[in-house]
């Protein structure tokens, strides 16, 4: 699991060899949107010498492209990758994704950005094979003829049905990038993202990648917060009680728990010494 | 003397063939009056000339043209690039040529080891008395802190001027030591002299650099009431700088002073209180111009005041962090920013090696590689700045803390921050760049000299 996921231009070299820096959790290499059909195959050489002389130090993706799988994945083999994106993402390209992976046991998530996507939703979130999906909401934007808003209405009943899919059936939820470059805009973007409960967003640009960690990562009042309910119900075996005001009850436990698993798993619990800091 | 005739004031001054001529960079890249004058003097056919500038920058094309002819014979400067980097770079100048730092600079001029025969002094304002400030007229440039020591100490100083102003003008330049004041319909072209390095950088290794620096800081120690910092102009500096003054805000710190080269972030930092004073040896942009005519706290001071070793109460003596550039740095912490990596001269140690003996912690601040060519070399091709004054180096895979520094290293372990040694450093930038093959060097073409006027290393051209 993972906050941020960086895109990097699989045609791009400067970009290959510094993408490890910029502290993403996982990164896309990718061979799809960014890469122009004249540099395809050129790209695909490329990804395959970077990550077999530079293997980064986070899981890495490389995005295919839905209607050239066969050639894509000719350069995949051997790879030390962790998964793949698939984009246009409907059971028709899954099951051509499948044939692909011929048993290799790499990681899938699955891009949402057709509407006919959103009609398939149920089956694709609950196929074995796939452990997330990434909301694609420029080309869903495009194909809806909707246009990018400030309150992001547009794609709200998107967001909103794709985290419903991944929550159900138990496999990552991942925002949509944000594609302009206004900083302000970002901000709200990204604090729609952690509002409505993805796990993750992806970034287009490594400067999107540090306040993208930060916004998913449990804040110390949360956590602080978070460890007054867990002790409380440790201590006294309570699944339902009052604390500071507020009831508490089984889900907010629950909640509570995952609070601080996810803090753990992004180093953010500090000792309790440290939290007068 | 005072007169709107360059050719008339050069008879009075009687010029000689070997004489040293000063000249200082406040104007920087937009300075029109070295060109001037240096072209009168080559036209009067003058010879062997010792230029004595603070800086060289790209405008300074009649300098050039001097070297060539041997108007010029010798050169002493504390940063070059451009057309006179070139051409000393080719071995065009028949005599020496010294790289030395702002304070031994102003060192030398006060103890008269560089004793100036005239000193041509661009000056945005001068009054009927005399008196100079850089903070008026239409070449305002801010702080004439690189002029003061020259106006001073040489034999004769001229003030040269586009803006006599009747009204007093109060500044650091005393109408008691100009002997001299020229009148020229312009001193220099003001969109130069505000640099065009003063964007806060957004390129996201620079700012990923700039990040870890800005943690180096919060876990050095040093962050408390009363700290003092500097920082240049670089883009990765300005980010420092504004991520530093957020951290003093959120942490409900005030600096002491923040000191050197002053540039926007610096007179936010002042403006939100969150430093009392800014010492300001020169101006980088238009806000900090600005900042001195409306901030009391805001002072100007000269370049001895400012680093000169021998000045026991010279402002850098005080401080605490200074964050610096290098464009080559060597397993023993020993850095270049004086050539690159092939031999050109590039810039030069200006207040790099003042500030790096004097301040409690030197942090480096640089890319792991540019294009093919990795940061740290195993030999410098020039030696600017001593690794035993260097505390740590920050690049985009790590922080290598010097050996001596094992506190600091500790510290910054224990905040989780990347440490690693600098030869890991340097291998991993090799898994890009390939091992460099060694420079072969050329003939010696001058000297790095340290800010006592002791020799730090020699320069030599490229080799080819």
């Amino acid at each position: 699991m993972a906050r941020s996921y960086l895109f990097v231009p699989g045609n791009v070299p400067r970009m290959l060899q510094h993408a490890e820096v910029f502290e993403a959790d996982a990164l896309i290499f990718d061979l799809e949107d960014a890469v122009s059909l004249e540099e395809k195959d050129e790209a695909r050489q490329l990804v395959r010498s970077f990550l077999q002389t530079h293997p980064p130090s986070q899981p890495a993706y490389v995005r295919v492209n839905a209607d050239a799988l066969a050639r894509d994945f000719s350069i995949l083999d051997g790879l030390p990758i962790h998964g793949v994106v698939l984009p246009k993402a409907s059971i028709q390209t899954l099951a051509s994704l499948r044939e692909q992976l011929d048993g290799e046991e790499w990681s899938v998530l699955a891009l949402v950005e057709t509407p006919s996507a959103f009609l398939e939703l149920s089956d694709l979130a609950r196929d074995p094979g796939v452990d997330g999906l990434i909301l694609g909401g420029v080309d869903l934007r495009a194909a809806l003829h909707a246009h990018p808003t400030e309150s992001g209405i547009e794609l709200l009943y998107a967001r909103s049905r794709l985290l419903m899919a991944a929550r159900a059936y138990g496999i990552e939820a991942i925002d949509t990038p944000y594609a302009e470059s206004d900083d302000a805009g970002f901000e709200t973007d990204l604090k729609r993202s952690v509002a409505l409960g993805f796990d993750a967003k992806c970034a287009i640009h490594p400067n999107q990648v540090p306040p993208l960690n930060a916004a998913f990562t449990p804040s110390q009042e949360r956590i602080r917060e978070a460890r007054r309910i867990v002790e409380r119900h440790e201590q006294t075996g309570e699944v339902r009680f009052s604390l500071d005001g507020r009831m508490v009850d089984r889900p907010v436990l629950e909640e509570a728990k995952q609070l601080l698993e996810r803090a753990k798993r992004y180093k953010a619990l500090k000792k309790e010494a440290d939290d007068a800091d | 003397m005072r007169t709107d005739d360059l050719e008339a004031l050069l008879d009075v001054l009687e010029l000689r063939d070997g004489m040293r001529v000063s000249f200082h960079h406040h104007l920087r890249n937009g300075d029109a009056v070295m060109n001037e004058v240096l072209a009168a003097l080559r036209r009067r056919g003058l010879k062997d000339l010792h230029l004595y500038a603070s800086a060289l920058f790209p405008v300074h094309t009649e300098a050039a043209a001097c070297i060539e002819e041997g108007t010029i014979r010798h050169v002493t400067t504390n940063y070059v690039n451009g057309p006179v980097a070139e051409e000393i770079a080719r071995g065009k100048l028949r005599g020496e040529f010294t790289m030395q730092t702002h304070g031994g600079r102003a060192r030398a001029v006060l103890q008269g080891e560089n004793a100036i025969d005239v000193a041509f002094l661009a000056t945005p304002a001068v009054d009927a008395e005399g008196n100079g400030s850089g903070i008026y007229g239409a070449a305002a440039c801010g702080s004439l802190g690189y002029a003061v020591e020259d106006h001073a100490c040489a034999k004769r100083s001229v003030l040269i001027t586009d803006s006599l102003e009747d009204f007093p003008v109060p500044g650091q330049l005393s109408a008691s030591h100009t002997d001299h004041v020229l009148r020229l319909p312009s001193i220099g072209d003001p969109g130069g002299i505000v640099s065009g390095t003063l964007e806060v950088t957004r390129d996201p290794l620079g700012l990923k650099i700039a990040r870890m620096a800005t943690e180096v800081i919060r876990h050095s120690g040093l962050l408390r009431n009363g700290v003092s910092f500097q920082s240049g102009a670089g883009g990765i500096s300005l980010a420092i700088t504004e991520q530093f003054n957020d951290m003093l805000a959120a942490t409900g710190t005030q600096a002491s002073f923040f000191s050197g080269g002053i540039a926007a972030p610096h007179v936010k930092a002042l403006e939100r209180n969150l430093v009392e004073k800014l010492y300001d040896v020169q101006c980088f942009d238009e806000e900090a111009i600005g900042s001195l005519q409306r901030n009391t706290g805001h002072i100007p001071i000269s370049a001895g005041d400012y680093a000169d070793p021998t000045n026991a109460s010279r402002v850098i003596k005080d401080l605490d962090i200074v964050i610096l550039g290098a464009s080559e740095v060597d397993t023993g912490f020993n850095v270049n920013v004086t050539t690159d990596s092939y031999g050109n001269l590039i810039g030069g140690s200006g207040g790099h090696s003042d500030t790096a003996e004097d301040s409690k912690l030197a942090i480096i601040v640089a890319p792991l590689f540019r294009g093919r060519t990795p940061l740290i070399q195993e030999r410098l091709f020039t030696k600017t700045t001593s690794g035993e004054h260097i505390d740590c180096l920050v690049s985009e895979r790590g922080i290598a803390v010097h050996p001596a520094n094992d506190k600091l290293a500790g510290r910054l372990k224990a905040a989780g921050l990347p440490v690693v040694d600098i030869e890991t450093l340097m291998q991993s930038a090799h898994a890009y760049t390939g091992r460099p093959k060694p420079i072969t060097r050329g003939d010696a073409i001058g000297i790095v000299e340290g800010r006592r006027g002791d020799v730090q290393d020699t320069l030599y051209r490229k080799a080819g």
